[in-house]
């Protein structure tokens, strides 16, 4: 047990669960990089914050927090919506174009979400070039048949 | 399987024939190929131009001019004047419409637009930068979702 006023480290479902606006049994202190100091900051220049460092679920968890009563939260849905936006392009060149050399910096700064995108971007850019060099009309085996061990006739006996 | 008459076949009278027909003559070197009217130096230079002069999509000869002109320049590079020279225009051109798509996004990211209408686009580039947009806008979406008073993200996908 604890003392009311107490601060103390929770998981996000947890304090999902025991939030609840009426009866006011705990209120959410927001982690730093949702708070004002750093918002401005993203609102500088968005494409230089490492998401994977301050995350890495920068937006998903950033989501998550609107769910409690802060006073701020359109403020930080609204930062959160344009973080998205104005690192777009960045992450839409670089996982496109086959040109460029080491994307590792990039990817290194990029929280979980935009890690999807930019492997989705990849897939595209590899599917094209594998057409290009005429490798789409290949068949290969499906990963999932190459798997398969071979069976023996014994195993089938009996 | 579909059937269906071609022909008449007569020695020397050029004759119109599915491409997948044309491929596999070429190959066992029963004929020599036509390219089409457009696959030709000069006009390729006007298609060219004229994509990178406006900002929209110019109207390109064929909706499969990537694919024909990959079939055509490695089946029958033999029967097409200055091959070299029509492979890096189609490939320039190329380059300049996908790189017209991504600003397109980026703009359309940018200023939150609800709908876009790109005319003249060609399946292959839609289907290179189709799967990272439709993911990125949609993630977008359930960012901008966040902005609605009293709805607190519900969704735990990050």
């Amino acid at each position: 047990s604890f003392m009311q006023g107490s601060k103390l480290e929770i998981p996000l479902w947890l304090a999902k669960g025991l939030h609840d606006s009426k009866r006011r049994i705990v209120s959410v202190e927001l982690p730093k990089i949702y708070k004002e100091a750093w918002r401005t900051v993203f609102s500088a220049d968005a494409n230089v914050v490492d998401l994977h460092k301050m995350g890495p679920y920068y937006y998903g968890f950033g989501s998550q927090l609107l769910n409690f009563d802060n006073p701020e939260n359109p403020e930080i849905a609204q930062t959160i919506l344009q973080t998205f936006i104005s690192r777009f392009r960045r992450i839409m060149d670089s996982s496109q174009n086959a040109y460029n050399e080491d994307t590792s910096a990039l990817v290194a700064r990029l929280d979980e979400l935009e890690r999807a995108l930019f492997r989705a971007g990849q897939r595209g850019l590899n599917d094209f070039q594998h057409w290009e060099k005429g490798q789409a009309s290949q068949i290969t085996a499906s990963s999932l048949v190459q798997n398969y061990g071979k069976r023996k006739f014994t195993d089938t006996d009996g | 399987l579909f059937q269906g008459d071609l022909g008449p076949f007569n020695p020397g009278l050029p004759v119109e024939v599915p491409v997948w027909l044309a491929i596999n003559l070429k190959q066992r070197q029963k004929c020599r190929l036509i390219p089409p009217e457009w696959m030709d130096v000069e006009k390729l230079e006007e298609i060219r131009d004229q994509e990178r002069k406006e900002d929209t999509f110019t109207p390109m000869p064929s909706p499969y001019y990537m694919e024909l002109t990959k079939l055509l320049l490695n089946y029958a590079s033999d029967n097409i004047p200055k091959a070299d020279e029509i492979r890096t225009l189609v490939k320039d051109t190329w380059d300049t419409r996908i790189a017209k798509l991504r600003l397109s996004a980026d703009s359309f990211v940018r200023r939150q637009e609800a709908h876009a209408k790109l005319d003249n686009l060609t399946l292959m580039e839609i289907n290179t930068t189709g799967t990272f947009l439709t993911q990125a806008l949609d993630r977008m979406y359930k960012l901008r979702t966040n902005l609605q008073p009293g709805e607190g993200a519900h969704s735990q996908d990050f």
